[in-house]
C-alpha cells in the first residue's frame, strides 16, 4: 500500500502577521461552519482516489487551525478516520497559536487522537511580537505549553524566525533558552524572509524597518544551530531541530518527496505525478466548487530536481541508491561532473552513500549545479 | 539651365536632436499629400525600430514631393539627414547632395551645438540655408530671441524665417514657399556624361546594394554600364527610381534628380557613401569632390556568451556589414573570453546601435569589452604600430612612446555651468581653446580633449551636471603625445585580458580603484571568496574582494514551496548561463561595460 500524508489547510487568523503572505483571512468567524463542512466534503469526494493507500501522517495547518471550535477540529479528524486507512502509529499534529489555546480545547483534540502540537512564538520579545503584529505575548505561550502537556502531549514543536527586525543574537539566545527550558522537543528556525506585499515589506523598503543583513542572519543561524545541538537538539534539515525521536514525520515525508494530499482553500498536493494546489478563492471553495490550479505533470527533470532539491536540505543527505533505484540510473555518473567541482570545492561529500551538503548555508547553490 | 531643372529643389533639414527635424519631415510630407496622415506612423522618416525608440535618425530615407504653387508643380526631394555626431560625414554628404538646407532652431532653446556644427556643415557645402524657427506654440517660446540668437552666431540672415509648430502643422505652408523661393534649382547638364553622387546605401535582400544617389550631370536608366570612380567596379543598372518615401521605380534619373540606382551590387561596401557614379562607356573626367574613406574610431571586443554561438555571431556581423559599410571586425582571441571580434565603430551611438541589433535581430547574447580608441605605439626599434587592443600593447621596455588621438570639442551651455563644466573637461584631460559669451544667456566653449577621455559617459556627465542644458559637438583633430599605460584586472588571481584597459598614467590609481570596487558589486557572490585585484605592470594598486555566498536557504520548505522552489532554482540557473565563467568565477555578460560607467 502506498504511504501518503494529509494537509488541512485552515485559512483563518485572528490577525494578519506583518511578515505573513499565506493564504489566511481575518473577521471571518461567521464562515467557519461553512468551510468546515466544506472541507469534509472535499475530503470524502477524493477518498475514492485513495483506494490503496495508507496515511502515514496528517497536519492540520494555517492560517491558525486553533482559531476554530476544537469540535470542528475533531470532527474533520474523524470523517479522515472514517474515509481513509490510517496508519495505527500516525503522527497527527495541529497547528495552533498561544492565544486560542486552553486546556479544554486540547483535550478535545487529543481525544480525536491529535499527538503533535504546533505552537508559533517567532520570538520572545513581546516588543518584536507587537512589532509583527501577532496577536500574543510571550506569557500566552508560555500557558500554552503548559495547557498542551496538561492535556498529555508532550510533541511539541515550536516555530521562531531569525532576521527579525531590531533582532540582535541577544534576542535569539533568549528566546532559545526558554524554549530549552520549556522542554520543547521540536524547534523549527526559519530566516525571515521579506514576501513582497506583506506590510513588513513595504515597512523595510520604506527605511521605516531595518532588517539584519544576510551576514548577521547567517551568524545568528549558525549560533542558533550551535546552541541548540550542544542542548541536544539534532538540525535533522536546514532549519529544523529536534530530541531524537521527535522529528516531524510529516515534513520528512516532504523531504523524501513522497505523495500528499492537500484539503482546503490554497492547499497544495503531489499525488499520482502530479502537482495541484486547490483555489484560493474562499467563496469558489464554500460554494463546494474545488478547482485545482497550477496542475504540473512530473517529468524526469523535475522529478529528479526536486528529489535532489528536498533531499540535499536534509543533514541525512540524498540517498544515492534510492535515486538510482527510482530514476534507473548512475547518480554518480550522471553527475560525475557536478561531483568532481563540489568535492574539490569542499561544499559537499559523500559518506556511505549518502550525498551531505557541507556548506549548508549555501545549499541553493549546489542544488543549482544538479539542475 | 532647362525647365524640367528649374522646377526640382533638393533640400535636407538639420537641427540639433529634438529641435523637431522629423516631425517638420513629417508635415511636410503630409502637407503636400505625398503621403495622408492616417499611413503617417509619426515619423515615417525613422524608420527603424531602434531609432524610433531613441528619438533619433540613424539611416537617410529621401523622399520626393509634389507642390504646386502657383498654377505650376513643383518636384521637392527632401534628402533626411542622422542628427548624431558620429555619422558627421554621412551627414556632409547628404548635405552636398542639395542645393539648400532647412536649419531648424527650437524657438525656446535657440542655437545650439548641433545646430551651429550642422549649419557649418551646410555653409562648407555652399548651401542656401534657410532657418525656419519651429515649437513657437511652446509657452516658453521666444521666436525674436532665436532670430537674433542665428544672426548674432551663426551669421546669417533670420528676419523673414518662417515661424512655425510642426508637431501643431502651423505655418506649414510658408516653410513649402520658403523652398521654392529661397533654394536654388538643380543647374547640372542632362547632356554632360553621368555623374552621380552616392550619397546613402542600404542592402535589399532581392535587389543587392541600392544606392541613393543625387544626379549632378547626364542621366541614368536600366541596363546601363556604371562604374564608381573611386571603387573602381562596374555593374550593370537593373533599376532606377525614386521614394514617396516608399521606392518607385522609374524609366530614368537625371541631371537635378534624386533618386536610387539597383545594379546586383553584392554588398553595400562596393557602393561608398560620397564615391561618383559614372557611365562605364562615356565616363566623367573627375569625380565629384570631397570623397573620404570613413575609418572607425571607437573600438571594443564583441564575444558571444555562449563560445559555441562564434559563428553565429559571424554570420551577424556579416549580414550587418551588408547594410552598414562603416561597421569593422577582425576576429580576435581572448584568454578570458575566447573567440570572438574586435569591432570598429564610429563613435559611441553606432557601437551601441550594432550591440542592440545583434542582441534584438539576431537573439545574441554577447559580451562586450570596454570601448577604447585606436592608439600609436612607437616602439624603441624605431616601428609604429597601432593598437586598439589593450592586450596588444607591447611590453612597457619596447615602448618610445605613445600618442592618442584627440578631438575639437564645442559646448554651448548657459553661463552658471561654465564652472562645472571645465571641471569636468579638466577631469578628463581636456585643454581649454577658447570660452566665448554668445549673449548673457549663453556661452560656447572649445576643448581639445583626448576622445578616449569623452567615449564612455562624458556626454552623461555634462547632461547631468547642467541639467540637460548644455549641448555638445565634437570632431577628431590629431594625435598627440601621452603618458599611457595599461591597467589590467585580476580576478581569483588570474589577469582577465577581457578587463584590460589603456589609461593615462595619472588616472590610473584613481581608475584601478574604482573598477575594482564596481566589479565587487557587479560580480555576484559565488561560494568561495573572489580577490579583485588592479594591476599596473605587475604591481597591485586596488584590492577588493566578492564575498562568498552566505545564505539562501534558511526559509521553510514544506509541501507547497517545493515546484515554487523548484521553478525558482531552475530561473536562477537559466540567469547563470547568461554569465561567463573567467576561470573558476562567474562574471554577468554586462561587467565588462559596467566597469566604465563609474563617475
Amino acid at each position: 500500500m502506498k504511504e501518503i500524508s494529509i494537509y488541512i489547510h485552515i485559512p483563518f487568523c485572528k490577525s494578519k502577521c506583518s511578515y505573513c503572505n499565506f493564504v489566511s483571512f481575518v473577521n471571518c468567524e461567521n464562515y467557519f461552519e461553512e468551510y468546515v463542512q466544506s472541507l469534509i466534503k472535499e475530503i470524502k469526494l477524493f477518498s475514492k482516489e485513495c483506494k490503496n493507500t495508507i496515511v502515514k501522517t496528517i497536519y492540520v495547518g494555517g492560517g491558525t487551525p486553533s482559531i476554530l471550535k476544537a469540535e470542528s477540529i475533531a470532527n474533520i479528524l474523524n470523517v479522515i478516520y472514517a474515509n481513509y486507512n490510517i496508519d495505527d502509529n500516525a503522527e497527527i499534529t495541529v497547528e495552533a497559536n498561544p492565544n486560542s489555546l486552553t486546556y479544554e480545547k486540547v483535550k478535545i483534540w487529543v481525544d480525536a487522537k491529535v499527538n503533535r502540537i504546533s505552537i508559533g512564538l517567532q520570538a520572545k520579545s513581546n516588543k518584536l511580537l507587537k512589532l509583527l503584529n501577532r496577536p500574543h505575548n510571550y506569557n500566552d505561550f508560555k500557558n500554552a505549553i503548559q495547557q498542551i502537556k496538561r492535556a498529555g502531549i508532550t510533541n511539541i514543536s515550536t516555530d521562531i524566525l531569525i532576521g527579525l527586525p531590531r533582532q540582535k543574537w541577544l534576542n535569539i539566545n533568549r528566546t532559545i533558552n526558554k524554549l530549552i527550558k520549556l522542554k520543547v522537543n521540536h524547534i523549527s528556525a526559519y530566516g525571515l524572509i521579506l514576501e513582497p506585499e506583506t506590510k513588513l515589506y513595504k515597512q523595510v523598503e520604506s527605511g521605516e524597518l531595518k532588517i539584519p543583513n544576510d551576514d548577521k542572519s547567517v551568524k545568528f543561524y549558525q549560533k542558533t544551530r550551535k546552541k541548540l545541538e550542544k542542548n541536544g537538539y539534532f538540525c535533522y534539515e536546514i532549519s529544523n531541530f529536534a530530541k531524537i525521536g521527535y522529528e516531524s514525520k510529516h515534513n520528512l515525508n516532504y523531504w523524501a518527496r513522497g505523495e500528499f494530499i492537500g484539503f482546503g482553500v490554497a492547499a497544495y498536493s503531489f499525488y499520482n505525478g502530479m502537482h495541484w494546489e486547490n483555489t484560493t478563492s474562499l467563496s469558489e471553495y464554500l460554494k463546494n466548487e474545488f478547482k485545482k490550479l497550477n496542475i504540473e505533470k512530473e517529468t524526469e527533470k523535475t522529478a529528479k530536481e526536486e528529489f535532489i532539491m528536498l533531499a540535499l536540505r536534509t543533514t541525512n543527505g540524498l540517498d544515492i541508491s534510492k535515486y538510482n533505484q527510482i530514476f534507473k540510473t548512475d547518480f554518480k555518473k550522471e553527475y560525475s561532473k557536478q561531483l568532481n567541482k563540489l568535492i574539490n570545492n569542499n561544499t559537499v561529500k559523500i559518506e556511505n552513500e549518502f550525498l551531505k551538503v557541507i556548506k549548508t548555508e549555501i545549499t541553493n547553490l549546489i542544488i543549482e549545479e544538479f539542475f | 539651365m532647362n525647365d524640367r531643372q528649374k522646377y526640382i529643389r533638393n533640400f535636407c533639414i538639420v537641427a540639433h536632436i529634438d529641435h523637431g527635424k522629423s516631425t517638420l519631415a513629417d508635415r511636410l510630407i503630409e502637407a503636400t499629400g505625398t503621403m495622408q496622415s492616417r499611413d503617417l506612423t509619426n515619423q515615417v522618416l525613422d524608420s527603424m525600430e531602434l531609432e524610433r525608440e531613441r528619438g533619433i535618425t540613424i539611416k537617410l530615407t529621401p523622399t520626393r514631393m509634389k507642390y504646386n504653387l502657383d498654377g505650376q508643380e513643383y518636384i521637392l526631394n527632401l534628402i533626411d539627414t542622422p542628427g548624431h555626431v558620429d555619422f558627421t560625414y554621412e551627414v556632409s554628404r547628404s548635405l552636398a547632395a542639395c542645393e539648400g538646407a532647412i536649419l531648424i532652431v527650437d524657438a525656446g532653446q535657440g542655437v545650439e551645438a548641433q545646430t551651429l556644427a550642422n549649419a557649418y556643415l551646410a555653409l562648407d557645402n555652399h548651401l542656401e540655408i534657410l532657418p525656419v524657427i519651429n515649437k513657437i506654440d511652446l509657452p516658453s517660446a521666444d521666436p525674436e530671441k532665436a532670430k537674433k540668437e542665428i544672426e548674432d552666431v551663426i551669421g546669417i540672415p533670420a528676419m523673414h524665417a518662417p515661424c512655425i509648430s510642426a508637431k501643431e502643422g502651423i505655418n506649414i505652408d510658408s516653410v513649402l514657399k520658403a523652398i521654392i523661393k529661397e533654394f536654388p534649382a538643380p543647374r547640372g547638364n542632362e547632356d554632360a556624361p553621368l555623374k552621380c553622387l552616392i550619397f546613402d546605401s542600404y542592402y535589399d535582400n532581392f535587389k543587392g546594394a541600392i544606392c541613393l544617389v543625387r544626379v549632378f550631370d547626364g542621366k541614368v536608366k536600366v541596363g546601363d554600364r556604371i562604374r564608381f570612380m573611386q571603387g573602381g567596379t562596374e555593374f550593370d543598372v537593373t533599376e532606377v527610381g525614386f521614394f514617396t518615401p516608399s521606392p518607385k521605380a522609374t524609366d530614368i534619373l537625371q541631371a537635378g534628380d534624386v533618386g536610387y540606382i539597383a545594379a546586383s551590387i553584392k554588398k553595400v561596401s562596393d557602393a561608398h557613401v560620397g564615391d561618383t557614379i559614372t557611365n562605364a562607356l562615356n565616363p566623367a573626367e573627375k569625380a565629384l569632390a570631397g570623397y573620404k574613406q570613413v575609418r572607425p574610431v571607437v573600438f571594443s571586443g564583441v564575444f558571444p556568451v555562449d563560445g559555441s554561438k562564434y559563428n553565429e555571431l559571424k554570420d551577424a556581423l556579416e549580414k550587418l556589414k551588408l547594410n552598414d559599410s562603416a561597421l569593422d571586425y577582425q576576429p580576435e582571441t581572448s584568454v578570458a573570453l575566447g573567440f570572438g571580434f574586435r569591432c570598429g565603430f564610429l563613435g559611441l551611438l553606432h557601437m551601441e546601435v550594432i550591440q542592440e541589433r545583434l542582441e534584438r535581430e539576431f537573439n545574441l547574447d554577447i559580451i562586450t569589452t570596454a570601448p577604447g580608441v585606436s592608439y600609436k605605439v612607437y616602439n624603441t626599434d624605431g616601428t609604429m604600430l597601432e593598437v586598439s587592443n589593450p592586450s596588444n600593447l607591447p611590453p612597457t621596455t619596447e615602448i618610445e612612446h605613445m600618442e592618442e588621438p584627440y578631438v575639437k570639442m564645442n559646448i554651448f551651455t548657459p553661463p552658471e555651468y561654465l564652472g562645472s563644466i571645465m571641471d569636468l573637461c579638466q577631469q578628463r584631460r581636456g585643454v581649454s581653446i577658447d570660452v566665448q559669451y554668445l549673449d548673457d544667456k549663453r556661452v560656447k566653449m572649445v576643448y581639445e580633449i583626448p576622445l578616449n577621455e569623452i567615449i564612455y559617459d562624458f556626454f552623461d556627465s555634462l547632461k547631468s551636471r547642467t541639467r540637460g542644458y548644455a549641448s555638445l559637438d565634437y570632431e577628431l583633430s590629431d594625435y598627440k603625445t601621452s603618458k599611457l599605460v595599461k591597467l589590467d584586472l585580476m580576478l581569483n588571481g588570474e589577469v582577465c585580458d577581457a578587463l584590460s584597459l589603456i589609461v593615462h598614467q595619472d588616472k590610473a590609481y584613481e581608475r584601478g580603484r574604482a573598477i575594482a570596487e564596481k566589479l565587487k558589486n557587479v560580480i555576484p557572490r559565488q561560494q568561495f571568496e573572489v580577490p579583485i585585484q588592479a594591476t599596473i605592470g605587475g604591481k597591485i594598486i586596488a584590492r577588493e574582494t566578492v564575498k562568498a555566498v552566505r545564505k539562501d536557504v534558511l526559509a521553510k520548505c514544506y509541501g507547497g514551496d517545493i515546484t515554487r522552489k523548484r521553478k525558482l532554482l531552475e530561473k536562477q540557473k537559466e540567469g547563470k548561463k547568461k554569465m561567463r565563467s573567467l576561470g573558476s568565477v562567474e562574471v554577468p555578460s554586462d561587467a565588462f561595460i559596467s566597469i566604465l560607467k563609474i563617475d
